[in-house]
């Protein structure tokens, strides 16, 4: 199954469990149309789809294995998806951070550590650069939407910063 | 009329919306020009600073984002061959190549000053086309509104490239979004997983940057090879040109202008289409009608006047269904009504007679803030070609902090943030899944006037027939039909010459 029917599988998946979780909704005597309605002509367009994505991606591996051994892809170009997923590993450990050290801190750490990741400095010159552009990142957006533009940011509950 | 645009000129001229008006220009220009970074995600860049903005200075700091950044993409097409925005791929075919023939200034004004024209133009059409259209639209009602969503819907998912069947899978998903919280009449919570958060549905915003930024972001870094050091800094060609003959070469085409703009204006109001395919079609459309299409993609300045005209006239178009219908015709029109509706306004049929002061200053900002792109890139064009050089590892961690605080501020509470981190898995999971975005999206939109004029249609009469026999709801019903059948066969025609690549999304 190619990356057509895993997305129609989790589709479906999630539109036949909403389905279910629909029976559970309390429905009034007074509203002939109880808060199930919308969401079921949704959630069945939804499967419905799905399963022709499925479909239709089975019917088309049949169709296409004959085509594939005629004509070979060109190669796909590579992707660094490690990259990726440190990337969202970071972003996540910002999220997390955020309500304990505060906007400041935790930014600064993120912005440290992306950049890092994405060019890993070498030597101190590097380090330096990456550190200050860090700490120019968290203090100018901080003073710029704190002061300024009075968008209050997150404060540590650790550091109450 | 003339005396509200006039007032509303006057009110937007005074620094406190001037200001920002031109700060939302630079941005959107230097966005435009930055290849990767598209206008939506300007907007969505943007869009916190202008939360402690009163609605008028943040909508018109907005439009001056949208306008900069359709003109701006032509700076780097012009230039070095790359468009910043992908509607700017067809100044790319005869600007650089005027370029490369030792004429950089020519190329360039051509392309700023064609978008300013046909921009200016366009300005006229969504002046005086709003208020009749919203006329129209006040006669809808709820089965016309209805079927108008559903027409919008099954366009944008059906004229999306790729696979018809995952373009109308993208919007319902967008659809299933919005049922998530209280229903609009009992305000039973549903799908709420007992928690008080989501009581009130996902909130829009975090869903909106999660699913953009991060699909655009990821797929950027996706391409990231290892250590990326900064590019060396582009040198600038010298721009200098005589204004006068640039404008000469413009209006002595004036068919050639006046078509190019009506083609941007027309596809602008259109949902679905967008702007790269307005750009196309007035390329296509100039080579067309040209004594010399052989000229074309070498360096003949009328392919960057159509390109050009109809771009920045395309965002004049789109406008006008904002506030008329309040529908989005695109992703960036889409990020564009989300940042009305959090500045307060609800655009549609009643904005403009509600509230005119800020229609009108929105028309006021659109039109001087083409004139301000003039100025900007009078003085800024050659240093744009140094912002673009900035490096993705200095770029990316910023634009994702500018996310964070997107999605915080409105709200102040942490929980939008997290919804973030988990729209952006799922906006890059639909995005390797090759899923169309801007259905998505539209189906977020729309997913609650949806169900809303749906129950307020069959509560006020149970006839299911009403749908199909009132007849500008059976006409939009006809269309929507109309709309699948033809990218179904559009799709079958495109299926045999070509085979599924893997392309970019649609940001």
């Amino acid at each position: 199954m190619t990356r057509d029917g895993i997305a129609g599988l989790i589709c479906l998946a999630l539109a036949i469990g909403m389905l279910v979780l629909t029976r559970g909704l309390p429905q009034s005597s007074f509203v002939p149309l109880g808060p199930d309605f919308y969401p079921r002509i949704v959630l069945v367009i939804m499967a419905v789809l799905s399963a022709l994505l499925i479909a239709s991606d089975l019917w088309q591996r049949r169709a296409g294995a004959a085509l594939a051994a005629a004509s070979a892809e060109p190669a796909a170009e590579r992707r660094n998806y490690r990259l990726v997923g440190i990337t969202f590993a970071v972003f996540a450990g910002y999220v997390i951070l955020l309500p304990f050290v505060g906007y400041r801190v935790a930014t600064f750490i993120f912005v440290a550590a992306l950049q890092s990741a994405f060019d890993p400095p070498r030597g101190a010159r590097r380090w330096a650069m990456v550190l200050i552009s860090a700490l120019a990142s968290a203090a100018i957006t901080f003073i710029v939407f704190q002061h300024y533009l009075s968008v209050l940011l997150p404060r540590g509950k650790w550091t109450d910063w | 009329m003339f005396d509200l645009l006039l007032a509303g000129i006057e009110n937007v001229l005074h620094l406190k919306y001037l200001v920002p008006l031109f700060l939302g220009t630079l941005v959107g220009l230097i966005g435009g020009a930055l290849p990767g970074v598209t206008i939506t995600m300007t907007i969505i860049i943007v869009l916190p600073f202008t939360f402690g903005l009163d609605p008028l200075q943040g909508l018109a700091t907005m439009t001056g984002v949208y306008v900069g950044g359709s003109a701006g993409g032509a700076i780097t097409a012009a230039l070095i061959g790359i468009p910043g925005t992908p509607s700017a791929i067809t100044t790319t075919f005869d600007g650089f190549p005027m370029t490369q023939k030792g004429q950089p200034g020519r190329a360039i004004w051509l392309g700023i000053w064609s978008s300013c024209f046909g921009g200016l133009l366009a300005g006229i059409f969504l002046i005086g086309a709003t208020g009749p259209l919203a006329a129209i639209a006040l006669e809808f009602g709820p089965w016309e509104y209805f079927s108008l969503f559903v027409f919008a819907l099954s366009m944008v998912a059906g004229l999306t490239e790729g696979s018809l069947l995952k373009g109308l899978l993208a919007g319902v998903i967008g659809l299933a979004i919005t049922i998530v919280g209280s229903d609009p009449i009992m305000s039973v919570p549903r799908f709420t997983l007992g928690t008080e958060f989501l009581r009130n549905g996902f909130p829009f915003l975090p869903v909106l940057i999660g699913i953009f930024a991060f699909a655009q972001l990821m797929t950027d870094i996706e391409k990231m090879k290892g250590s990326e050091h900064a590019a060396a800094p582009i040198k600038a060609p010298p721009l200098t040109v005589s204004h006068l003959s640039v404008l000469w070469e413009i209006f002595s085409r004036p068919f050639l202008l006046a078509w190019s703009t009506l083609v941007g204006i027309l596809i602008g109001v259109l949902p679905a289409i967008g702007g790269s395919a307005a750009t196309v079609m007035a390329y296509d459309q100039a080579k067309k009608f040209s004594k010399h299409p052989e000229r074309f993609g070498k360096g003949n300045p009328e392919g960057i006047i159509a390109s050009e005209a109809s771009c920045n006239a395309n965002v004049g178009g789109s406008l006008v269904t904002i506030m008329a219908f309040g529908i989005p015709g695109d992703a960036v029109t889409a990020v564009m009504l989300g940042a009305m509706t959090i500045h307060g306004i609800q655009s549609g049929p009643l904005f403009v007679s509600q509230h005119p002061q800020i229609a009108y200053g929105i028309y006021a900002a659109y039109l001087l803030a083409h004139p301000l792109m003039v100025l900007i890139c009078a003085f800024g064009a050659r240093l744009f070609l140094r912002v673009v050089t900035v490096p993705k590892s200095m770029l990316i961690p910023n634009v994702l902090v500018l996310c964070v605080i997107g999605a915080f501020a409105l709200n102040n509470i942490m929980e939008d943030v997290v919804v973030l981190l988990l729209f952006g898995l799922v906006g890059y999971a639909l995005v390797k899944a090759r899923f169309p975005l801007a259905p998505l999206i539209l189906g977020l939109i729309l997913g609650d006037q949806i169900e809303v004029n749906l129950l307020r249609a069959i509560m006020s009469d149970a006839n299911p027939w009403l749908f199909i026999t009132r007849p500008i709801s059976g006409f939009l019903l006809a269309l929507s039909v109309a709309s699948v059948l033809f990218a179904l066969w559009q799709h079958r025609r495109q299926k045999g010459r070509t085979r599924e690549v893997d392309q970019e999304p649609d940001f």
